[in-house]
């Protein structure tokens, strides 16, 4: 039974894994940029749930509303940056350590260094949860699951059946000749990189309601980010969602089976397999590439 | 001895010295930091600067090395000076290890390389946690060392190991970057493929590069060990080890062993006078600005930008410094020798320097005088191909192709799109293997071969879209071919013959460019230049005369039938029939994978199944 | 374009640097020279939550001292630095301080490994190192390093003993007992014990007749708590022993409350405090150690000054913004040390940093929080250990065990 509710757990805490990492993954596909200050959004969102759920007495998922604009515009004015910057690959990730550097400096100015929680009176989902039989989904991550489900199935059409979505599929391949086809490759990206940020307020929305925050918070998300980015593959939408659920399940099982302490030793290790036999990612299908 | 060895030794030398000089140890403790730096900095720059292969995944050999210092002497008493080979070797058939899976097994390169090295140190951390014999979480106490009395006292003793694994590193990079090494990993960062088909072991240097690097990273952790005194699984294993390596090498320059110096020094001297000044909540900001802005705007690194402006940088320096010495109201020594630092780096990388860059001149009056081919008696078979075959999945690219070469050969390979030329020139060259049937070249069955040992028994092939080595000039590119074709010879040796081989394309007024500066025409000449430096005995030229104007087209005939005057077989794939009319002493026809025709051209050409699949029902020769 | 925005940029920030350091500038002049204390603290980095307590509480001293005259008639100036959490910056900047700043007294920084690498300078420079939070006893073997906090010189079976003999006083005592422990530092220590002494909250339980039904290790990298939940749930203690740091606790609970299970008792060993009464109800009834906690009760024994520093310290961290301004264990552990360095200082009439450590040594330290303490070179001056334990009562820690420092029951 026990590993049957840790497979459950795992699934839907995959769910939050894979919000964090579509992000990431989808810049780096399409965009060819590999964006850590995409932690650095995932992380103010977190805090400004934190601060608007608190100052203003609201339900933390209503701040939702303010945060997903706000991130969308950040994400936008990032990538922005970034185009005008024309850095390389390799470079981009550099730059936005950079900037993921200060960005978590600046939320140490705000909000101090010291644990940040939303107390149980402004967030009732910390420790709710739904009941099936002996099986339990906790609410926190499984509002991360739906969230990621409805993301990945929203990227997925846009993808396939929108002008936009090939447009991108199109720059994803090869700018320049999508470019000679009239894909304007500037204004896309911009849509894109607000979409990121998007998702960044989502995933920075579901972390804060189950978890205390820190500024150090943000490293502590490359390992198992990165993973899923890995895992999925690089700019595979529905790939990243596939990994986050293969990630939480596997450490989870081998949590229950083993111990904790060797999850991520066996975590690591089945990524190194995954990339010597899949080296575009195990769920390479339905790709953005 | 070469240009750089005496400076650099000198340096050394100096740093050491200063140890006895009864300088503040806190002075000490800062260079030995810095040299931490460099030490892991240059280290990752062999594989990762020079090779092109990037590493997240530094942090392995610097936790690796600690441990084993501090597991050894920390648990079981054991001398520190012996746990420095125990933490190279180890380090070092880590990173053989990590190369074998990597380059061996899986053939990863670029992005997946970088990941893969980023799961190492997660797996080692795990390791040591779980193992209560290495850490079980608990971290391990450093005892210090019984230091011999001459060396000093613990300061200087660190400082002094700190100094000597630095300029290990240094002098390791700095010898690789001059040798063989340095060549064959620089073509290996441009385009590995070509390397390898140049006769570059590419395998071969890619793991001596790893780990070289893998040991270097390990004797820094050692010494890193002693200063902290106390590892614990996140003091090294953590994240901000290989993310700060990868950003001092970036920021230095990752094409010479002098970049990483550079960024370390300036990156550590900076955030040291940050935490002096207390401006605790704008230290991170700063440092994270001064990272994005200057990777932003230099983005090959300081070094290339001070290289190309070394007076502005040290006016720059000399003057900001000086300035604020003399002035006297602000800070300390080690400030205003930061504040200069950056004023230098300022200076050289905002000062957008006129481009002097050589504008090529128009192609040198090309000699017209034609070679004619001499009657030569056709000679013993060179190449055969018994019932080649390759099959990609289901598509069946060339189907019981069954060939012979002779010595002297100007053979035309012709067919349509999709019939498999190209194909077969890579399963000649070696980039594929045959699905089936032999392929012997000189009497050597070559489909066991790797690419670099078929180049190294005479085949040598161009490519339809130039792959010229972008970071060397257009002589180093030929040179390069030379140093690594059957007799091995050095760089310099080889820059006097690569030029002959530059005049035979008639390249030789550019032969300090770079393959940037080059038309199409020109970098196609190049390719075919590099092709015969290594004096082959095949030539295989993929489509070289393609997107050529007329008199374009005319040239390369030209020299086509100056390398075939030499002595080398020449394969030349090809749609121009013009062309080949006037070059092929035979014509191959490929239709969907099979040998259509064989022959003499005219006849060949006449023939009305070629005709048929080639040309369509209207026949135009 | 860009270039002008980038030598904006650099021009502004070569700026930011020279007017932070023209505020440097002003030295004191003439008059006496201020007694300077050294020390660095992680204020940003990993152990930035923690170390911003240990630098309000400093700050606090230090001005207290000063509007009291002093020490030994100078003022005293306080030089703190940020190591980052990094190691390698701690030895660094404990070298500069030194031999560079040539401060006159140290301070200890802020975590165990942190305190052991500065432990190693001050031990090669022979200067006298209070320390706040290292309980680590076996490792600290430099003899003038002083703790504030003190568990003993065998935390390992100090806790695990005092744990269940509070808990045998209940009502329905335990027989079951779980043990989730983090694989960091002093957390695996009081659970697994170190090197040849393998004394822990595990063994010391099975001695005592109590049955282990769950003995996990995780990492402190866990982000899903829901196996170790899932499997504490299904064994169903009568305790669960959580040896772990920073917010371990708070995930462990709320994850068992997300399946639906309370646990009928539960220790944690180093919390954070805030974030657990943030969480409400299911983190009632937790017990955990403690050195002291603001009860009224407890502040009515101490002088009045007690309640003076407790006060202006929650004012001092609220205008820092912190979202936890009560003064406790960690508080008190800063004000520990600092009581001992002036200790040192007026026992040996000056900074000489032998006399002092010898001072300390023979006449040990007066502080307000924690009494009277000696420092046995033997137990590495880990002195005769004052712990209590305190458990969350109706949203606030209260202290209640032992019976002589309870301000409540133990419930």
């Amino acid at each position: 039974m026990n590993v049957v509710q840790a497979v459950l757990s795992g699934a839907l805490i995959g769910g939050l894994y894979a919000l964090m990492a579509i992000g990431l993954s989808v810049t780096w596909g399409v965009l060819r940029i590999i964006n850590l200050v995409h932690f650095g959004l995932i992380l103010i969102s977190a805090y400004l749930t934190f601060q608007l759920a608190t100052s203003w007495g609201v339900d933390p998922l209503l701040t939702l509303l303010v945060t997903v604009p706000a991130m969308f515009v950040a994400g936008a004015a990032l990538q922005w940056l970034f185009d005008r910057l024309a850095v390389s690959e390799f470079n981009s990730l550099l730059v936005s350590f950079g900037l993921l550097i200060i960005t978590i400096q600046v939320a140490a100015n705000i909000w101090s260094a010291d644990f940040q929680r939303m107390t149980a009176s402004v967030n009732p989902y910390a420790t709710a949860s739904v009941s099936l039989g002996r099986l339990v989904f906790p609410v926190t991550t499984l509002v991360a699951f739906v969230l990621a489900g409805v993301v990945v199935l929203g990227a997925h059409l846009v993808l396939r059946r929108t002008f936009a979505g090939r447009a991108l599929r199109a720059i994803a391949q090869d700018s320049a000749v999508a470019g000679a086809f009239g894909v304007d490759h500037r204004r896309l990206s911009l849509v894109l990189g607000g979409l990121v940020g998007a998702t960044a307020a989502l995933a920075g929305a579901v972390f804060a309601l189950s978890n205390a925050l820190t500024p150090e918070t943000a490293y502590e998300w490359f390992g198992i980010v990165f993973a899923v980015v890995i895992l999925g593959g690089v700019g595979e939408v529905t790939g990243t969602l596939a990994a986050g659920i293969l990630v939480g399940v596997l450490s989870g099982v081998v949590a229950v089976v083993w111990s904790p302490a060797t999850a991520p030793f066996v975590l690591f290790t089945a990524i190194i397999l995954a990339l010597l036999l899949r080296p575009r990612g195990l769920f390479a299908i339905g790709a953005v590439r | 001895m070469r240009r750089g060895a005496i400076p650099l030794f000198a340096v050394l030398l100096g740093l050491l010295a200063l140890a006895f000089t009864g300088i503040p140890s806190f002075y000490l403790v800062l260079l030995g930091t810095v040299c931490f730096w460099i030490a892991q900095a240059t280290s990752w720059n062999l594989l990762s600067g020079y090779a092109g292969y990037f590493s997240f995944g530094q942090a392995a050999y610097v936790g690796v090395g600690a441990y084993t210092t501090a597991v050894l002497t920390g648990r079981h008493g054991v001398g520190f000076f012996w746990t420095l080979p125990i933490a190279a070797l180890l380090c070092g058939l880590l990173a053989l290890g990590i190369g074998a899976v990597a380059f061996r097994l899986g053939s990863l390169r670029g992005e997946i390389f970088a990941l893969l090295t980023l799961a190492v140190p997660f797996i080692l951390a795990a390791f040591a946690r779980i193992n209560r014999s290495v850490d079980g979480g608990q971290g391990t106490s450093v005892p210090p060392p019984d230091v011999p009395g001459w060396l000093g006292d613990f300061q200087q003793f660190q400082y002094l190991l700190a100094v000597a694994v630095a300029g290990l590193a240094v002098g390791v990079a700095f010898v690789i970057q001059h040798s063989r090494t340095g060549s064959a990993l620089a073509a290996i960062h441009d385009d590995e493929d070509v390397a390898e088909v140049l006769g570059v072991p590419t395998y071969r240097y890619k793991m001596l590069a790893i780990a070289v690097g893998g040991v270097l990273g390990g004797l820094g952790g050692s010494v890193y060990a002693l200063q902290i005194g106390f590892v614990t699984v996140e003091s090294v294993f953590g994240l901000m080890i290989p993310l700060f390596v990868i950003v001092m090498a970036v920021l230095g320059g990752r094409g010479h062993w002098l970049g990483p110096v550079l960024g370390a020094v300036l990156i550590v001297t900076l955030q040291d006078r940050l935490t002096s000044y207390g401006l605790d909540e704008w230290n991170a900001i700063i440092l994270g600005a001064i990272l994005a802005v200057l990777v932003a705007v230099a983005p090959a690194g300081l070094y290339a930008r001070l290289r190309s402006r070394p007076l502005l940088a040290l006016a720059g320096f000399v003057v900001v410094c000086g300035v604020l010495a003399i002035a006297n109201v602000w800070g300390e020594e080690l400030d205003w020798i930061v504040a200069g630092l950056l004023a230098a780096a300022a200076a050289a990388v905002l000062v957008r320097r006129r481009t002097t860059t050589p504008v090529p001149t128009p192609a040198a009056a090309v000699d017209k005088t034609d070679v004619d081919l001499p009657a030569a008696p056709l000679g013993e078979i060179i190449v055969e191909c018994r019932g080649v075959a390759k099959h990609f999945g289901g598509v069946h690219a060339l189907d019981d192709v069954t060939l012979d070469i002779r010595e002297g050969e100007l053979i035309g390979l012709v067919g349509p799109n999709g019939s498999g030329k190209t194909t077969l020139v890579n399963l000649l060259s070696g980039t594929f293997r045959p699905t089936a049937g032999e392929i012997r070249v000189g009497g050597a069955d070559i489909t066991t071969l790797a690419p670099h040992q078929i180049a190294h028994v005479g085949m040598a092939r161009t490519y339809q879209i130039p792959k010229p080595f972008s970071s060397m000039t257009v002589r180093d590119n030929v040179a390069t071919a030379i140093v690594f074709g059957r007799t091995p010879v050095s760089l310099r040796e080889a820059r006097p013959l690569a030029d002959r081989h530059l005049a035979t394309v008639a390249l030789g007024h550019l032969a300090d460019a770079y393959p940037a500066q080059l038309n199409l025409h020109q970098r196609q000449l190049l390719e075919m230049a590099r092709a015969i430096a290594a004096n082959p005995k095949v030539l295989l030229l993929d489509e070289a005369l393609a997107g050529l104007n007329p008199a374009e087209v005319d040239n390369a005939v030209r020299v086509v039938r100056r390398i075939h005057s030499t002595g080398i077989t020449i394969v030349i794939v090809e749609h121009l029939l013009r062309v080949l009319n006037q070059l092929a002493t035979r014509m191959v026809v490929l239709d969907r994978g099979t040998v259509l025709a064989d022959g003499e051209p005219r006849a060949v050409l006449s023939d009305p199944e070629v005709v048929r699949a080639y040309l369509g029902r209207q026949a135009h020769v | 374009m860009r270039r002008r925005f980038l030598t904006a940029l650099a021009a502004a920030t070569a700026l930011t640097m020279v007017t932070a350091g023209c505020n440097r500038g002003g030295a004191e002049e003439g008059g006496d020279q201020p007694i300077v204390v050294g020390s660095t603290l992680s204020l940003t980095g990993a152990f930035a939550a923690t170390g911003l307590i240990h630098k309000i509480a400093g700050e606090e001293y230090v001005a207290r001292l000063n509007a009291a005259g002093g020490l030994l008639g100078r003022k005293v100036e306080w030089k703190v630095l940020d190591d980052q959490s990094d190691q390698s910056k701690v030895s660094q900047l404990y070298e500069k301080l030194i031999t560079q700043d040539k401060v006159d007294l140290l301070m200890g920084p802020y975590a165990t490994p942190n305190i052991l690498s500065a432990m190693a300078v001050a031990q090669r420079h022979g200067y006298v190192l209070p320390q706040h939070t290292a309980v680590l006893a076996p490792q600290l073997t430099y003899e003038c390093q002083f703790p504030a906090w003190s568990i003993g010189p065998q935390p390992n079976s100090f806790i695990p003993n005092q744990l269940f003999d509070a808990v045998a006083t209940l009502p329905a005592p335990p027989t079951k007992v779980a043990v989730l422990t983090s694989q960091s530092g002093s957390a695996a220590f009081v659970s697994d014990g170190f090197k040849d002494d393998r004394a822990g909250a595990i063994s010391i339980a099975k001695e005592k007749g109590l049955q282990v039904v769950v003995d996990v290790h995780y990492p402190p990298t866990t982000t899903d708590w829901a196996p170790i939940a899932t499997q504490v749930r299904d064994a169903n203690p009568d305790l669960v022993i959580s040896n772990g740091l920073g917010v371990d606790a708070v995930n462990i609970l709320q994850a068992m409350k997300q399946l639906n299970y309370v646990p009928k008792k539960m220790f944690a060993l180093f919390p954070a405090p805030g974030p657990l009464l943030a969480l409400g109800k299911p983190a009632n009834g937790l017990l955990s150690v403690s050195m002291f906690e603001p009860n009224k009760a407890t502040l009515a024994k101490l002088p009045p000054e007690a309640t003076e520093i407790v006060d202006q310290f929650t004012a001092r961290a609220k205008e820092a913004k912190l979202p936890y301004t009560v003064f406790e264990t960690q508080a008190t552990a800063s004000w520990n040390a600092w009581q001992i360095l002036t200790a040192g200082v007026t026992g040996s009439g000056g900074t000489d940093q032998k006399k002092m450590c010898d001072s300390l040594h023979s006449k040990g330290a007066d502080t307000v929080f924690s009494g009277h303490l000696t420092f046995d070179p033997k137990d590495h001056n880990f002195w005769p250990t004052t712990q209590s334990l305190k458990q969350i009562q109706d949203g606030d820690w209260v202290t209640v065990w032992p019976a002589d420092k309870a301000t409540a029951p133990l419930r």
